[in-house]
This record gives structure tokens, C-alpha cells and sequence, in this order.
């Protein structure tokens, strides 16, 4: 008998306007649990509006795009089971760390204790931190304490889009190697510039401006993107 | 033959996954609510400020109204004063969400639902508080006699409730527009004619001016209309 993977992600012939310009042009990609895929592109290439899109936080103009079979933006249900990083933390600048992943954590139906959330800030380096407000947070801290938030109801799919943005060298690391030890057997998708920390995480990459111009390796697509 | 199977198993995954019930949306919108109650007494952006603009209006009104009209105009004043602090600080609980960039962070957790819900409670908490400190001031400037104080608490209340459930509801559609201070009055005041017009035929009654006649009904079915069809809708209006 043939053992099948299941599908947690897909999407066939995705399209995304604002208003008369075109972000994604026809995109279909499937993606298989435990698969780790890298997206790059230029600036304004369509990454984050494709993680959005799987995020449920857009809706695509024309298309299909199915997560665990679903519509994402349909579901909140659903949408508990992506953690998502984006440019911006979604915390609350007013409230502490842990009053941040508190809530989060009520509103994702986790029965955490106060003892499980300080092992979550220790795990991101901000135990010391977590009394105060995010608002006195550095950008790297913030950016910590997001990966901390997303991370947080143990996600089926991370969507994760400049993970590292902001972090210094040893952040940068603790974070990656904490995303290779725990989630080694969920779906990936991480948008970005730095081919090594990609390379780290991913083992195949997209090519996006606009629409897919390449599949394959991170060696093949760093081959077939020519910086200008 | 392998994708039709691979799409059973992901159906499957989703079926066992855990689905949000009405009593969980309650409680998360509760949440939400406590949640910008707590940033609210932290910052005192918006409660600062509806609380000066209301006094600072009502006294304004009290020094300009001749004393023989003060008690036919008043139930007037009063929701005119109520009205301007509401379209500038029942829709600060979505925009501080758009602004701080969290709008996304809470879709992610929450059911469209429950974050409605949870504003409508936040901005009906700030509307007690204001209602709280608004109400007896506004009556001594206005040396006003009332003749059935229930019938005004009820009156105001009642309006308030309409007034917060419109402009939660309203404030969600026009958050991403660049004119949004602009347009959320233009689209707000014909759908509060009902309410506007019905509360202050009953604040009228309450000060001995007129009949209520259904006015208090009216408002409540008004407001009913408008929350379910702001519950049915919201999903739509929180996916761009």
C-alpha cells in the first residue's frame, strides 16, 4: 500500500489585484505536511500578499487557494493552525509581554499557565522582559516576542515572512535553531532575502515576481535569479 | 485518484480540529473588551477625551441656550453632545487596531464575531462611564426637572446602545479609508435617524414635554436589526 502525505496547502491559478496592479499572476503550488519551502523575489515581488493570501488575512481576486481544504479567510478555526510572522508584530504596545501572549493564548483556546508562558519568553531570550510593555521593546525584541506569539498554539503551518528582520547574530540563530528542533515535522513556508538563513530552514525555493519564475533547489534558484 | 485522497485527509484534519461554539465567541469578545479597557486605562487616549469634549460642549450649550428654552431643547443637546463624542471615540476601538497594525494579529485568533462583539462591549463600557459622569452635570447646567428619572436613564441608555451598535458596525467599513474621519458621519447619520429622533422624543417625555409612545420599542428593535445585520455581514467586512 502506498503511504500518501497529506496536502495542507493549495493553490491553483491565483490571482491578486489592488485596484489595476497586479500582485500575483496566476500561482499554483501545492505543498505537502513537514514540506519547507523558501520564497524569494524582489521587493514588491508578491511574497507578502501570497503568505496574507494563506494567512486568511486576503482575499484572492480570482483562483483557489485551500489550506487543509478549506478557504483560510473563511475559517477562524483554521486560521489558529498558521502561525504567522509578519513585517509588523501584532502585539499590543500597551500591554507587557506576557499580558500580550496571555491573551493570545485565551483567544487561541490554550490552557497556559503562567509557568508555560515564561518558558515560552525564555525560550525567545525575554523572560527578564516579560513585565514590560512592548512599547519600550526594541525592534529586535518585538520581532522575539512576535516569533513567540505565532509560535505559541504550536501551529500545523508557519508563514513566516523576514523572520529574522531585526534580530542581531545570536537572536537570529536561537530563533532558527528552536524553528529546526520543534516544528522539524510541519509545513514551512518563509518568505525572504537571506539565501543562508533560507538554506537553513528550507530545502526548496520559489521564485516570485509577480508569477512563479522558478522552482527547485535554493542552489538552482539562486543560479536563476539574476541581481541586477 | 492520489490528490482526491491526499484532499480526504486534509478535510479530515479540519473536521477534527476545534470549532468555535457561540459561548466561545462570547468569551473571546470578552476578552477583546477587557483587553481594550485595560490598553484604554493605560493610555487614557480616547476616554480623556470623549469625557473633555462632552463637558466642554455641554458647558458651551448651557452658557449659549437662553434659560425659557433651556428644558424644551435640552433632550437635543444632550444627544447632539452624545453624538459628537461617539463618532470620534466609538470608532478609535477598530482604528487603534488598524493603526497599531493588531487588526491582523486578531483575525488570526479570533472569529470576525467575537472582535465585533468584543468592540460593541468596549464601546458600550466607555459609554456607561461617559453616561455616568455626562448625565447629572448636563442636568444641573441645565437646571433641568425631570419628571421620570427611569424613563431618561432608559431613554439615554437605550440610544446609547443603538447609537455604539451602528457605530461599532460602521466604523469597520470605512477604517481603511484615507477620509475615514469624513466618511463614517456621512454614513452613520441616516442609519441613526430612528435612533436619534426616537430618544430624544423620549428623553422629551421623561422631562414632561410630549409622549414616548414606543420610542423605547423602537430603539430596541432598531438596534436588534442592526446587530444581527452587523453580525451577518462582518466576516465580509473584515476580508479585504
Amino acid at each position: 500500500m502506498r503511504m500518501t502525505k497529506t496536502t495542507v496547502i493549495e493553490i491553483e491559478n491565483l490571482w491578486k489585484r489592488f485596484g489595476r496592479r497586479v500582485a500575483l499572476r496566476n500561482i499554483s503550488l501545492e505543498m505537502e505536511e513537514g514540506e519547507k519551502v523558501a520564497i524569494l523575489g524582489p521587493n514588491g515581488a508578491g511574497k507578502t500578499t501570497l503568505l496574507k493570501i494563506l494567512a486568511g488575512q486576503l482575499k484572492p481576486s480570482a483562483g483557489e487557494v485551500k489550506v487543509f481544504g478549506a478557504k483560510p479567510w473563511k475559517k477562524v478555526e483554521l486560521r489558529r493552525k498558521i502561525g504567522f510572522v509578519s513585517h509588523s508584530s501584532l502585539l499590543y504596545r500597551d500591554l507587557t509581554a506576557l499580558e500580550n501572549l496571555q491573551f493570545y493564548s485565551k483567544l487561541y483556546g490554550l490552557d497556559y499557565d503562567t509557568k508555560k508562558m515564561n518558558e515560552t519568553l525564555e525560550l525567545v531570550g525575554l523572560y527578564e522582559q516579560r513585565n514590560r510593555r512592548v512599547s519600550t521593546f526594541s525592534r529586535g525584541m518585538e520581532q522575539r516576542l512576535s516569533i513567540a506569539r505565532a509560535m505559541l498554539a504550536k501551529p500545523e503551518i508557519l508563514l513566516l515572512d523576514e523572520l529574522t528582520s531585526g534580530l542581531d547574530l545570536e537572536g537570529r540563530n536561537s530563533i532558527l535553531s528552536h524553528i529546526k528542533k520543534n516544528f522539524r515535522d510541519k509545513t514551512i513556508l518563509m518568505a525572504g532575502h537571506d539565501f543562508d538563513e533560507l538554506e537553513e530552514v528550507c530545502e526548496k525555493g520559489i521564485l516570485l515576481n509577480s508569477e512563479i519564475k522558478s522552482v527547485g533547489s535554493l542552489e538552482e534558484i539562486r543560479k536563476s535569479w539574476e541581481v541586477p | 485518484m492520489e490528490l482526491k485522497i491526499n484532499l480526504e485527509n486534509s478535510k479530515e484534519t479540519f473536521k477534527n480540529s476545534y470549532k468555535d461554539t457561540i459561548a466561545k465567541k462570547i468569551e473571546d469578545g470578552v476578552r477583546i473588551a477587557t483587553k481594550d479597557l485595560k490598553i484604554e486605562l493605560r493610555s487614557k487616549n480616547t476616554l480623556n477625551f470623549m469625557l473633555l469634549f462632552a463637558l466642554l460642549t455641554s458647558a458651551i450649550f448651557s452658557l449659549s441656550v437662553p434659560a425659557s428654552l433651556a428644558a424644551i431643547i435640552s433632550p437635543a443637546l444632550l444627544w447632539l453632545v452624545f453624538l459628537f463624542v461617539g463618532i470620534n471615540g466609538y470608532s478609535r476601538a477598530f482604528l487603534r487596531e488598524v493603526d497599531e497594525k493588531t487588526l491582523d494579529g486578531l483575525k488570526m485568533a479570533a472569529s470576525p464575531e467575537a472582535i465585533l462583539l468584543g468592540k460593541i462591549l468596549y464601546n458600550l463600557m466607555l459609554m456607561f462611564i461617559i453616561e455616568a459622569i455626562l448625565l447629572p452635570i448636563f442636568i444641573a447646567l441645565f437646571d433641568l426637572q425631570i419628571k421620570d428619572p427611569s424613563l431618561l436613564i432608559s431613554a439615554v441608555t437605550l440610544g446609547n446602545l443603538g447609537f455604539v451598535i451602528v457605530a461599532s458596525s460602521l466604523s469597520i467599513l470605512v477604517i481603511k479609508s484615507k477620509a475615514r474621519e469624513l466618511l463614517l458621519p456621512v454614513i452613520l447619520f441616516p442609519l441613526l435617524f430612528p435612533i436619534i429622533t426616537s430618544t430624544i422624543s423620549a428623553i422629551s417625555s421623561a422631562l414632561g414635554f410630549g409622549s414616548a409612545a414606543n420610542s423605547l420599542l423602537l430603539i430596541l428593535i432598531y438596534s436588534a436589526v442592526m446587530l444581527i445585520v452587523a453580525f451577518l455581514t462582518i466576516e465580509e467586512a473584515l476580508t479585504e
